[in-house]
């Protein structure tokens, strides 16, 4: 066995400058699926920590009621103590920070016109720590010691809309908690954007006393739990259950990946198309690779009679061109994956930036995250690839007539 | 003398597009242990298709080929690559050695097909070297050996498993004056001194004068026949004659 792994070693060398070629189409496909699924892999990760950085946080805490009935008035399915349960939780060595918000909506006027608004009552001082910040275009964040009474965020195609800017003056129509209309007057602190324009045209931020005040209640929406890493959030999310259990209140604690429908919308799209292009990739590595082993075959006929005369097993043969292609293949990865991790580190040197994706304002870093687990997966899809390319030469060797081989010129 | 090979009424035809060839037609042929016989006749005479047929590696239109008493015709393809690994050894015109194996390695692989252990194939290789002179080319591969060494390590590798048969198609064909006359010398030396029996088609008339036996075809048939009891005093005291 020792020497007929030794022959099929021996026989990928045979022609050397075929065999480079074979190597450079393999090593190419391979290196080309690293780095698409290494910038996928870096899409992904930057779609999921700006989910979570733009406020989604790692967790979040609502009342069990947030999620098994409507409100008929604002916060009634709101936190009550959410201070205590806040404490709880920051106990856990993992959490960097735990901040109140509140969901709200609204109209905003200028005394000429008025909007729709999607609220959202904030802890500046909170938020700022765990790194919630929003982009500004302009001014300055809630607590950045501005002069303005009741500072405000405009998202910024609603400043757009309301023709304001940082300074301005605009007053908030709500519904309050027991259902009466309340209004208060905001400053324009700054305009923000989240890089989704649909967000833009909608989004109001205030410090939560502003919204209690507003909406006439001591309770917020919920709370949201920034971690030290996102890898952490099942432990942490273990680990809270059991202290959240023994509160009156009952609770209901959700992780991101639940409330980020749109990054796993993203995710299973670019895992498709990820997907596709391997299928693409494998095809075209398997005719490539067929065509060169059937030559390699053809021009191995008489020496393929002479083995079979001799008494080889047909089988044999068909393992000898197997591992002659498991051999190219190993060389291949081999070649393939500091390939695809060379250009991949020169593509993050380079400061490529792709420009915004649809819906979104700000341009996209062309960056690629090398990644073990795609590398192995590309390794052993090379494996496979180069088996499948040599079952039609392999059985076809197997298969030759011994005397018609022995007289191929 | 036993009796290795018998070709009872052995005929092939080949059939080419609308006609067919007939390439031999009612060949009867015994062939006995320890003969050194050649196969004489022009091209086309037939006998590539005969040594092709008791060779196990093609089979007759009609007729039958036993070997030791069995009818070779009537194998399985695998059973057929048994036989030709445990009795035939095969040398060819253009040598056809595996050509990233060095001489040891090619003449080794008719061993690694029987499985054969490790220290009785590195024994056996030695001693076939060695007794066709290419002990010290053991590690060279086979672009490094000359014409004529190449085709001794053919017969070295043809030797090494000890087989009842060894066929050489035209062994001699591809080699210069000097270096067929050795093959032959050591062949016709492996002959006597292990009783080995050769089988090959040539034209050659030094190979022809050095031979036991020589049966000549034409169009297919056997036209002459020297005899089957010619046979060397050499083959006659390893029969024990």
């Amino acid at each position: 066995m020792r020497k007929f792994l030794l022959l099929a070693f021996r026989n990928v060398f045979r022609n050397r400058r075929r065999t480079v070629m074979t190597l450079l189409v393999v090593s190419g496909g391979m290196a080309g699926l690293l780095l698409v699924g290494g910038f996928f892999s870096f899409m992904f990760w930057g779609l999921r920590e700006s989910t979570i950085r733009n406020g989604l946080g790692h967790l979040q805490i609502y009342s069990a009621d947030y999620f098994r009935r409507d409100e008929t008035h604002a916060l009634d399915n709101g936190l009550d103590d959410y201070r205590h349960v806040a404490g709880l939780v920051t106990q856990n060595t993992h959490v960097r920070g735990v901040t109140a918000r509140i969901e709200f909506y609204g109209m905003v006027s200028n005394g000429m016109k008025s909007a729709v608004f999607l609220g959202t009552g904030v802890d500046a001082a909170k938020e700022k720590s765990m790194g919630f910040e929003p982009r500004l275009t302009a001014g300055h964040y809630l607590d950045a010691g501005g002069t303005e009474s009741n500072p405000a965020l405009l998202g910024v195609g609603l400043a757009r809309s309301m023709s304001a800017k940082v300074g301005d003056s605009l007053t908030l129509l709500s519904v309050t908690s027991d259902g009466a209309l309340n209004g208060i007057d905001i400053d324009v602190a700054g305009i923000v954007t989240t890089g989704f324009k649909e967000m833009d045209d909608r989004l109001l931020t205030i410090p939560l006393p502003a919204a209690q005040r507003l909406l006439q209640s001591s309770r917020v929406t919920k709370l949201v739990v920034g971690l030290d890493k996102t890898e952490n959030t099942d432990a942490v999310y273990a680990a809270i259950l059991p202290k959240l259990a023994g509160s009156h209140q009952q609770f209901a604690v959700r992780k991101w990946i639940d409330l980020a429908g749109y990054y796993k919308q993203v995710r299973l799209m670019m895992s498709g198309i990820f997907v596709f292009l391997g299928v693409i990739v494998f095809f075209m590595v398997v005719m490539s690779s067929a065509n060169t082993l059937m030559m390699a075959m053809f021009e191995r006929t008489r020496e393929i009679g002479t083995m079979l005369a001799m008494g080889t097993p047909r089988a044999w043969l068909v393992g000898l061109f197997l591992g002659e292609a498991v051999f190219t293949g190993i060389l291949a990865a081999a070649f393939g994956v500091p390939v695809g991790t060379g250009l991949g580190a020169l593509l993050n040197r380079s400061g490529v930036v792709l420009p915004p994706p649809p819906g979104s304002t700000a341009g996209m870093p062309l960056k690629v995250i090398p990644e073990p687990a795609l590398m192995a997966g590309a390794a052993v899809l090379v494996l496979i690839t180069l088996a499948v390319a040599s079952l039609m030469p392999a059985v076809r060797a197997s298969r030759l007539r011994i005397v018609e081989a022995l007289s191929h010129v | 003398m036993e009796q290795l090979v018998s070709i009872e009424h052995v005929s092939k035809q080949y059939v080419l597009d609308h006609s067919s060839v007939t390439a031999l037609d009612d060949v009867c042929l015994r062939i006995h242990r320890g003969e050194f016989l050649a196969i004489a006749g022009p091209s086309g005479s037939g006998k590539s298709t005969l040594l092709n047929l008791i060779g196990c590696i093609d089979s007759p239109s009609r007729g039958r080929v036993l070997m030791d008493g069995a009818d070779t015709t009537a194998l399985r393809p695998a059973a057929s690559a048994a036989l030709r690994r445990e009795k035939i050894g095969f040398v060819f015109q253009t040598f056809n050695l595996i050509p990233v194996f060095t001489a040891a390695e090619n003449v080794e692989y008719p061993l690694l097909l029987r499985r054969m252990a490790e220290s009785e194939r590195r024994r056996r290789v030695t001693e076939a070297l060695a007794s066709v002179g290419l002990t010290e080319r053991a590690r060279h591969r086979p672009d490094l050996l000359s014409g004529g060494e190449r085709q001794r390590v053919a017969v070295a590798r043809a030797i090494v498993h000890r087989p009842s048969l060894i066929l050489a198609d035209e062994p001699t064909a591809n080699l210069d004056t000097h270096t067929a006359t050795q093959l032959i010398d050591l062949m016709r030396s492996l002959n006597r001194k292990l009783g080995l029996t050769f089988l090959f088609s040539t034209h050659d008339q030094r190979l022809l004068d050095r031979s036991d036996r020589v049966v000549r075809l034409c169009d297919g048939k056997v036209v002459e026949d020297t005899g089957e009891q010619q046979v060397s005093h050499g083959q006659l005291s390893v029969a024990g004659v």
